[in-house]
């Protein structure tokens, strides 16, 4: 039973062996380079002092040992922990608890305590491999460069660029996940998106929407100062374990603490009150919480009055919602919805929290803006202990959002407009027209509104529905062809619904390409015999990088052991695939690669900051992230701000918007929109986002300005043009001003430095091309300077909207799932209409909800997480203490529904969903659901429909732990906004096996 | 006669025999509760060494919620 | 004299198992071993409440009280270790433990067991530390390193405190006056008497 440590080459070698010979405590500290400041002082001082002074020496290499200390960050969640690793001769032989990150303190849970297991892992991708006749067969790295190559070019050739679907990753670092964006546009194609798709999409479009950026306002650190804290749709105690740590710190300083979910989660264990919502009633839920807020008058009538435009939309809508229509369609009672009403309205500032129970919806867009809508009401918006703590998922699914692999978006939310091409040509340093060439041309398509567009600026298809883009009649998509292969980089794609029709699809496809650690669910789930290749991927313990935790803080990541195996990383795979293209030179222009073929992730997040305007990753350059990693322990844990140290006054991580450049030295934003701060300090105004009047009124901000702002009232986003009306454009210094010129196409791109006689002929010019260039458009940073030199916010001084009128439902709307139990409820509260094309697909709503499955399938089904795995689990089911933990798959099923089937605990039974899927797994009987509602954990697969797939994975390769994909049963359901999938509210019926 | 000098030799080894199992000098007397295994170098160190004990102490301000 | 304890603090625990994959990756106790678990009480009822449970480094040991080959020692901390040459798997001390700390690796027909294992406080074992056969045999020893036992140290919510028992008693009380609460320090009374 003992472990063996796997090095690069597959040597082994145990654990003891590698502790080698004993030590005491002396040499220990001397060997792991813990008493690098000197044997004097180290004689002198105790440990815990002299840890703090080793941080500035943790990144050196240990003077005549080789026991190495390494500070990681956790790949498994959001929040962003780290932990230390100690390596000897190349083994990850001991984890340490990081306790000087202000993120967690040294806490881990039990994916985070386990990390170790990631340089011990023997169920790895070895070497490059494809199937031949249902045989793994090894390949050479430059094999299947070659042959993979080939055959993708081979289809660009016959079908176009948007033949071949990519997949990006919210587990790659920014650099990484930035390069699989950047891959995609060079290869032609908007058909690359990532799981972020499936995990927050709603919350981004529909926060975004709402006031600004889609992103955590606040952060876990902040819920210290919250007065009440709302969670609906997250189980923080399962998904976020460490979060819970700040979360009970703010229910133990006086924090009342709600949760609403359909099941009695361990989250729900610890809350002064619980409500039991009928899954997919979110938003009848929190119109009938605001319905006892407007009743009492427990709004915050200035802060509406000032920040928040189209409440009175809202208010018509939630008079429908009395407490017995509340109740009816929610389940909850008239007099816990009070009482959770005065408990938010007297305890502000309170945050609300949620998750996938919110977002995984086909209204999703509707839901999140709704718990927006509250926070708005009730004024907690902008505040220390308020906000919209959005807790995201994976480890980087904010920054893989923020810089990635999205299929609507360039990097940054630039769009997919010409102008948002334009500017990252500019920052890519390529030719535009170029760019547009390596796109398909022979047609232009349905953009979803039923004009027609250049591919380049129709959004492609996203995580959600590659399998349609696969499997619909291709005169029915909204580009020349199907998709014909797949290349996904990091993705389960058991975490996605639809299974037996995703299987269908795999099947006939010309392609599978698999970059991963681990080979997936998708290397075994079809009957595929030939035409699919696995490339051993590095894990991010292998590699360089940042990573953006939930509150949108950037970390550096260090390297702990090297790539195992023959696995490469994320980039430096696609460096190979560009070079096969014959784009790696205007690709990796300004982005250095080694002698290894790794492209310099410093270099990568450069680039990044040299791009992304829009949401301010510009300031946090590599090296002021690595000097927050050495100094971490310098910040405060509940503000995030450096008291004292080289990091004075900054806050920890530099979380965007880190406006202006890096020598600007902006602190980072804490609290987005915190108008009681200057923007200097991480204040912040709501964006000026959405124009600055809709339908005659005003909706920039009215008497609301951030602290010492020299314009004290609402303002529109920054531009040259502004500047030049508020008379501030003379502050742009001739090295702005000539990039500015530049961006408006009136000059050549300046090379070195300008002069003020460069640039004379434009201090004074008035040209609306030079008056365009913005914000977000200025690579010089310039214009943000200028803005925040006056205390103003670049992005302009708004009010946040209530109501969203490009969105299909302008206020939001309850609307009964696709699939749902209570069929009675339809008419009143039906579905969409079928749409032709959303994202190039056609999309389907009334047609789908217009049968009744209600008899056949009684059960609402609904998924979500366990706390020792992480999304589609392939990789925490082979680490083995993990594994331990969990070693079925199961559904929780009340007593009633148990005992109404015939049903023991434990027993074997089949779940079957209303389109067919079936799963065979064990029953768990508990109150934790209620009556008529069961819930499946999402993160197993290996499984297909009753039978284990052992026998395809690569020999030996197969995870500890095997069972059903939940979401072979799941069905059918898209959120019209962004093609979220519905994953949390669809129908079953289970009987025993 | 002739007989009985073997008997005595018999007699005086069976009894050397039996008094050997019981004499044994290698054998230790049983106390019950007390330890019977290896030392532990750490319990004496834990006894002596402040500066471990004062390491320890400083190491458990990682515990504090900070 | 420091008084080595351990304590979890009931309304901080969220059942994470950070402090089960902790020893696991600490001390490579193998798959069926489990030095350390989380125990549920009322699981997905209203007042669910989880304690990790290992063993308590009880102060008048009961393990140490019923084994017939005396293979038990307290350390002056109060860290209950013991020497598994010695141990023969009778399994008597998992009878008189009152927390089901003892574990046995290997279980046989006839009902033989494997030597008992169980939490050290990550303070490894008899001979010398810090060794590799200490290591097989004990786990780590993070204790002569100047580290305390890594489940703690790990704990998701710093619901699981290790060390001196004043200190760990001082960060309780603290919680305790803030939150208004009544005290639930689990398993205390039963492992380290009434001081």
């Amino acid at each position: 039973m003992k472990l063996i440590r796997k090095q690069a080459q597959a040597t082994s070698s145990s654990d003891a062996a590698k502790r080698g010979s004993a030590f005491d405590r002396r040499t220990f500290l001397k060997r792991s380079g813990l008493t690098a400041s000197g044997a004097a002082v180290a004689g002198s001082i105790p440990l815990g002092m002299m840890r703090r002074r080793a941080h500035a020496q943790s990144d050196s290499a240990p003077a005549g040992g080789n026991v190495e200390v390494k500070r990681t960050v956790c790949s498994h969640c959001s929040v962003g922990c780290g932990a230390i690793a100690h390596v000897e001769n190349g083994v990850w032989v001991q984890q340490e608890p990081d306790f000087d990150s202000p993120l967690n303190m040294g806490a881990n849970c039990a994916k985070g305590a386990a990390l170790r297991y990631h340089g011990l892992s023997d169920k790895r991708v070895r070497y490059p491999m494809k199937l031949v006749d249902g045989q793994w067969k090894r390949l050479s790295w430059e094999q299947a460069v070659e042959e993979i190559g080939d055959q993708f070019l081979n289809i660009r050739e016959e079908s176009g660029p948007d033949s071949v679907w990519w997949c990006g990753s919210s587990k790659a670092n920014n650099e990484g996940s930035y390069l699989q964006r950047k891959f995609a546009a060079f290869w032609g194609t908007n058909n690359i998106d990532h799981q972020a798709r499936i995990c927050h999409s709603t919350t981004v479009a529909g926060v975004a929407n709402t006031w600004g950026y889609g992103a955590m306002t606040n952060s876990y650190n902040d819920m210290h100062n919250c007065k009440a804290m709302l969670f609906i749709g997250s189980n923080a105690a399962e998904a976020h374990p460490v979060a819970m740590h700040h979360i009970l710190r703010g229910k133990e300083n006086g924090a009342k603490m709600i949760v609403v979910d359909p099941r009695l989660t361990r989250t729900a264990a610890h809350a002064d009150q619980y409500m039991r919502l009928r899954p997919g009633s979110d938003v009848a839920f929190i119109w009938g919480l605001l319905w006892h807020i407007f009743e009492n008058g427990w709004e915050d009538a200035e802060y509406i009055s000032q920040r928040v435009y189209g409440l009175d939309k809202i208010r018509e809508e939630v008079a429908n919602w009395d407490p017995a229509t509340c109740e009816e369609v929610t389940g909850v009672p008239e007099e816990e919805m009070r009482q959770a009403a005065q408990t938010l309205a007297e305890n502000r500032p309170g945050t609300i929290v949620w998750c996938m129970g919110g977002t995984q919806h086909h209204i999703g867009n509707n839901n999140t803006r709704a718990y927006c809508v509250l926070q708005l009401a009730l004024g907690n918006i902008g505040k220390s202990g308020g906000g919209a703590n959005i807790f995201r998922g994976h480890d980087n699914v904010q920054g893989a959002t923020d810089v990635g692999p999205n299929c609507q978006t360039l990097p940054g939310y630039y769009g997919l407009s010409d102008g948002a091409w334009k500017h990252w040509a500019r920052v890519w340093d390529v030719d535009y027209d170029w760019l547009k060439a390596r796109f398909d041309s022979e047609g232009e398509y349905d953009s979803g509104d039923g004009t027609l567009a250049h591919p380049m600026n129709i959004p492609g298809i996203p995580v959600s529905r590659w399998i349609d883009g696969i499997l619909e009649d291709p005169e029915s998509l909204s580009q020349r062809n199907n998709i014909r292969a797949v290349f996904f980089q990091g993705h389960a794609v058991n975490s996605q619904t639809r299974g037996p029709e995703m299987k269908k699809a795999i099947e006939k496809l010309d392609l599978v390409v698999i970059s991963d650690p681990y080979p997936t669910h998708l290397a075994v789930m079809s009957e595929r015999k030939n035409g699919v290749y696995l490339l051993p991927t590095s894990t991010q313990f292998e590699q360089i990088g940042s990573v953006t935790a939930s509150n949108r803080s950037i970390q550096w990541r260090e390297k702990v052991i090297d790539p195992m195996y023959e696995s490469k990383p994320d980039a430096a795979i696609l460096h190979l695939f560009a070079r096969k293209f014959g784009f790696a030179d205007e690709m990796f222009k300004h982005i250095s690669v080694d002698d290894s073929g790794m492209p310099s992730p410093e270099d990568t997040l450069r680039e990044i900051n040299r791009g992304h305007w829009t949401i301010g990753y510009t300031g946090q350059s590599p090296e002021r992230l690595k000097l927050h990693a050495e100094n971490r322990h310098t910040f405060d844990t509940t503000t995030l701000v450096a008291r004292g140290g080289p990091c004075d006054g900054e806050t920890y991580g530099l979380p965007w918007p880190c406006w202006g450049t890096p020598e600007m030295k902006h602190p980072g934003t804490h609290v987005l929109y915190d108008n009681s701060k200057p923007v200097s300090e991480g204040g912040l105004t709501f964006r000026a986002r959405f124009g600055t009047e809709h339908e005659g009124n005003n909706i920039l901000a009215e008497g609301a300005y951030s602290k010492n702002s020299d314009i004290e009232d609402g303002y529109p986003e920054f531009s040259y043009g502004l500047l030049r009306r508020l008379g501030w454009h003379q502050e742009l210094s001739a090295d702005e001003l000539a990039t500015v010129a530049w961006v408006a196409g009136l000059r050549e791109k300046p090379t070195g430095s300008a002069s003020e006689q460069d640039v004379a002929e434009f201090r004074d010019l008035e040209s609306d091309a030079l008056d365009a260039v913005n914000w977000k458009t200025d690579l010089s940073g310039g214009i943000q300077r200028v803005a925040i030199a006056h205390e103003c916010a670049p992005f302009g001084n708004a009010k946040a909207r209530a109501i969203v009128w490009t969105f299909p439902d302008q206020v939001p709307l309850h609307r009964e799932p696709l699939y749902t139990a209570r069929y009675d409820l339809v008419s009143k509260y039906p579905t969409f209409e079928d749409r032709q094309s959303i994202w190039r697909v056609p999309t389907r709503y009334e047609s789908v909800q217009n049968t009744d499955h209600s008899g056949e399938y009684p059960l609402v089904f609904t998924s979500g997480r366990l706390v020792e795995y992480e999304g589609g689990g392939e990789e925490t089911r082979s680490i083995k203490w993990l594994a331990e933990l969990q070693q079925d798959m199961f559904v929780e099923i009340n007593p009633a529904d148990a005992n109404d089937r015939g049903i023991k605990d434990n027993q074997w039974v089949w779940l079957e969903g209303p389109e067919g899927g079936h799963i065979k797994i064990r029953a768990m009987i508990t109150d934790r659901v209620g009556r008529g509602v069961v819930w499946t954990p999402y993160h197993f697969g290996g499984w297909y429909q009753g039978k284990d797939l052992i026998d395809r994975y690569p020999n030996g390769s197969e995870p500890y732990v095997r069972g059903e994909a939940c979401n072979t049963a799941t069905t059918y359901g898209y959120d019209p906004v962004t093609l979220m999938q519905e994953t949390k509210s669809t129908l079953c019926q289970i009987k025993a096996a | 006669m002739r007989s009985r000098i073997p008997h005595i030799l018999l007699l005086a080894v069976g009894v050397l025999l039996l008094t050997a199992c019981y004499e044994s000098s290698d054998v230790t007397r049983h106390e019950p509760g007390v330890y019977k295994g290896e030392a532990d170098p750490l319990a004496k160190k834990l006894e002596n060494d402040g500066e471990l004990r004062e390491q320890l102490n400083q190491r458990f301000d990682g515990q504090r919620d900070r | 004299m420091a008084r080595m304890k351990f304590l979890c603090d009931a309304d901080r625990c969220i059942e994470c198992n950070g402090c089960v994959t902790a020893c696991k990756n600490a001390n490579e106790v193998p798959w069926g071993v489990n030095r350390r678990r989380v125990v549920t009480l009322n699981d997905g009822l209203p007042g669910e409440k989880s304690i990790s449970v290992a063993c308590m480094h009880c102060t008048d040991a009961p393990c140490a009280a019923v084994c017939p080959v005396d293979c038990f020692y307290t350390t002056d901390d109060g860290i209950v270790l013991h020497d598994k040459d010695l141990c023969i798997g009778c399994g008597y001390c998992f009878y008189a433990c009152p927390f089901g700390a003892p574990q046995f690796p290997k279980t046989e027909a006839f009902g033989v067991r494997g030597k008992m294992d169980k939490c050290t406080f990550c303070a490894g074992g008899p001979g010398e530390d810090g060794t590799e056969e200490e290591f097989e045999k004990y786990g780590a020893n993070r204790i002569a390193d100047g580290k305390l036992p890594a489940c703690a140290e790990m704990c998701a919510t710093k619901a699981l405190l290790a060390g001196d028992g004043d200190m760990v008693a001082d960060i309780y009380r603290e919680r305790v006056m803030r939150r208004g609460g009544r005290p639930q320090t689990w398993g205390w009374s039963k492992a380290y008497g009434e001081g």
